[in-house]
């Protein structure tokens, strides 16, 4: 663009009147158009220029004719074996050469998954593996309800019209530039494509008549264009099968929701042992430790005491006093675990217990809560250690000097932002670190279908969003 | 009690592993160290050579049993010391692991036993002197865990206590004390016990003891 704007300025500077009419375009068009459309026209203009020389291009057409061999084959099978199957259907025999053919259908799918792989770099993942139940009654009655059998098998149906397709549009284009381009030198041969140019009648058709130089001229020209516009036929084509290898041979929607369920299932299963584990882990190394010192002074008091003939107030004192110390410190400890476990302050609701959690951390903290209705206990409880979590963080992490909670809800949801104006790069992903607790919310708030999001460049500052369904 | 017992301590929570250090101190032992983990109750046993270890079971860095697998490596390497193993919990397995091959010397006792100091006391200067001090909570584990419940349940109620503070590892003397009876009247339930569940008579407390815990496992 600049190159273009410093060329129009010599060109108005310097009085070449030859130049004048294409200086003052390309500076029309500097002016009218703002330098961004500019830029983007010659962005379009190079792509189109490229993309018959680009790898794209012609992997995708090697994935249609490919696609189209593998087409025939396929659909061969299929409609055999289902014919089959079909014509026998009220015997076993049958049913199970349904069976085979939907087994044969779920290979197939793992072929076109493979080459749309290599060929279009389409990653699309595999279905759940098939799982038959044992014997033969029970492989039978899972082939026949395998839904990722059923929907390869109707991906190899719907190639079949695409295939044609393809063959009409896609392949013809390429066939009809080809021969438009040689067409000056195979004048005198027949020409044989099926192709859209043929339908319409010989590349001839083009020109309308006069010299014989004009018409090779003509026809060449259109191979040129021809040869431009194919990479963007075969496009579409392929971008209709992409949609339908997407749609037909990964999981299906039910199958990925179970996934994720199940997913989230385990990890609520990890999260709760680990949760016991570490409760029992505070209890053993602290109260439990505490308590036992504590029995064992009070039982050293005691025997001191018993001895009366020689009475040591001095010892006995020190030791009660020890212990005394020691009950008061067990006391507190026991009410942290237990808060940890389930804070009292929720009995009450949501906006008390962020309260609390809020007045105790070290960094001076706003809290808003306009929630107007509750929600239930496990989404409350979840809410409560997201932000006591968090807050613990900045409170030990973010070096701020404020920090804000907010809980508004949003529907059927309730959205938590946790804002401070510390120095930020919170990141969950490191394991092992304060932020691996990051982590662990991340799944907590993701087994109820909730989302978590951390906002936190360097230098600050952070904004974790946490958004909750009311009810599980 | 001629020479004071010298006691090496591994315990993993401070306020325990203090507490015990002025226990033991105030009773007149002699504590030669008191460590944090296994590695450190490696290098203090070779250094001062004591008596006896007190080993907590669960230590750092993995929390779950690096005391016990300390405990039985020492008993390898320094034949004659003692080893009170020291836990929060009980577990079966555990002692048996502990007493496959032999009992003298081995003690192990739930950490409140500390509280009723003397017992806890007797119970260390046992395994100081070869003995055995088996926590009740893991006789009442063995002896409910047995598969010779019948012949157990042959026993008279008096009997039952007796086999269980035999089990524990203790002397006739100390189970009339416990039992307040006289010590004929221990002898006498004990040639009884013997006959009844088919045991060869032992002369040693801790052969006596390791007799009973292969019964009650068997």
């Amino acid at each position: 663009m600049s190159q273009w704007s410093g060329e129009s300025v010599k060109q108005r500077e310097g009085d070449d009147v030859a130049e004048a009419p294409r200086g003052a375009l390309v500076s029309a068009m500097v002016m009218v158009l703002p330098e961004d459309v500019g830029t983007k026209l010659r962005e379009i203009a190079v792509t189109v220029l490229r993309s018959p020389f680009t790898k794209r291009s012609w992997s995708e057409l090697l994935f249609l004719v490919v696609g189209a061999a593998l087409a025939v084959l396929d659909a061969a099978f299929v409609v055999v074996t289902m014919a089959v199957g079909i014509a026998f259907a009220i015997t076993f025999f049958g049913l199970a050469v349904i069976g085979l053919s939907l087994r044969g259908s779920r290979g197939i799918g793992r072929i076109q998954r493979n080459v749309a792989r290599v060929l279009l770099e389409e990653d699309i993942e595999e279905p759940a593996p098939f799982a038959p139940r044992p014997g033969f009654l029970g492989w039978l009655q899972s082939a026949l309800r395998d839904r990722a059998g059923w929907r390869a098998m109707a991906y190899v149906f719907l190639k079949i019209p695409l295939a044609l397709l393809a063959v009409l549009t896609a392949l013809s284009v390429w066939v009809d530039a080809f021969e438009c381009l040689t067409y000056p030198l195979s004048r005198g041969a027949q020409p044989q494509s099926v192709g859209i140019v043929r339908i319409f009648g010989p590349p001839g058709y083009l020109s309308v008549g006069g010299p014989r130089f004009i018409q090779d001229v003509a026809i060449f020209m259109s191979g040129i264009v021809l040869f431009f516009v194919a990479p963007w036929v075969v496009r579409v084509v392929v971008y209709l099968d992409r949609l339908l290898l997407r749609a037909l041979l990964g999981p299906d929607a039910v199958s990925v929701r179970v996934r994720s369920l199940e997913h989230a299932r385990a990890q609520t299963v990890d999260a709760s042992a680990a949760t016991l584990r570490r409760i029992e882990r505070d209890l053993h190394d602290g109260t439990q430790a505490q308590l036992v010192a504590l029995a064992m002074r009070l039982g050293m008091a005691k025997e001191k005491l018993e001895d009366t003939e020689h009475l040591d107030l001095d010892r006995i004192r020190e030791l009660v006093d020890d212990a005394h110390r020691g009950a008061k410190e067990a006391i507190f400890e026991l009410r942290d675990i237990a808060r940890g476990i389930h804070p009292p302050a929720l009995d009450i609701g949501l906006e008390g217990a962020l309260a609390t959690v809020a007045a105790r951390s070290t960094v001076p903290t706003d809290v808003t809560v306009s929630v107007a209705e509750r929600p239930t206990p496990g989404i409350e409880s979840i809410a409560y250690f997201c932000v006591a979590e968090l807050l613990a963080n900045v409170s030990q992490h973010a070096r701020a000097s404020r920090a804000s909670v907010t809980c508004t809800q949003h529907g059927r949801r309730l959205r938590m932002v946790v804002r401070d104006d510390g120095v930020g790069g919170a990141r969950p992903s490191v394991v092992g670190s304060s932020s691996s607790g990051l982590v662990g919310l991340a799944d907590r708030v993701h087994a109820v279908d909730g989302r978590f999001d951390i906002a936190s460049p360097p230098g600050g500052p952070t904004v974790v969003t946490v958004d909750l369904p009311l009810e599980i | 009690m001629d020479a004071p017992l010298r006691v090496v301590i591994a315990e993993d929570s401070a306020i325990l592993r203090d507490g015990l250090v002025q226990l033991l101190i105030d009773r007149g032992f002699v504590v030669t160290a008191a460590v944090g983990d296994a590695e450190e109750l490696h290098k203090s046993v070779e250094r001062d050579d004591p008596d006896v270890a007190i080993v907590d079971i669960r230590m750092p860095p993995t929390f779950t049993n690096e005391g016990l697998r300390a405990a039985i490596e020492l008993r390898q390497s320094h034949e004659g010391l003692g080893i009170l193993l020291f836990s929060q919990y009980i577990e079966t397995r555990y002692a048996a692991e502990l007493l496959a091959h032999d009992a003298a010397g081995i003690g192990y006792l739930l950490k409140d036993r500390v509280a009723d100091v003397s017992d806890f006391v007797d119970a260390l200067v046992r395994v100081g002197s070869g003995g055995t001090a088996l926590d009740p909570e893991v006789v009442t584990q063995l002896m409910g865990a047995s598969r010779r419940a019948a012949s157990i349940a042959a026993l008279s109620t008096r009997e039952k206590e007796v086999l269980a503070l035999m089990a524990e590892g203790r002397s006739n003397g100390a189970i009339a004390d416990a039992l307040v009876i006289s010590e004929g009247t221990v002898e006498k339930h004990v040639a009884s016990i013997f006959t009844k569940l088919h045991l060869p008579e032992s002369q040693s407390d801790h052969r006596r003891v390791l007799a009973v815990l292969r019964f009650l496992d068997s």
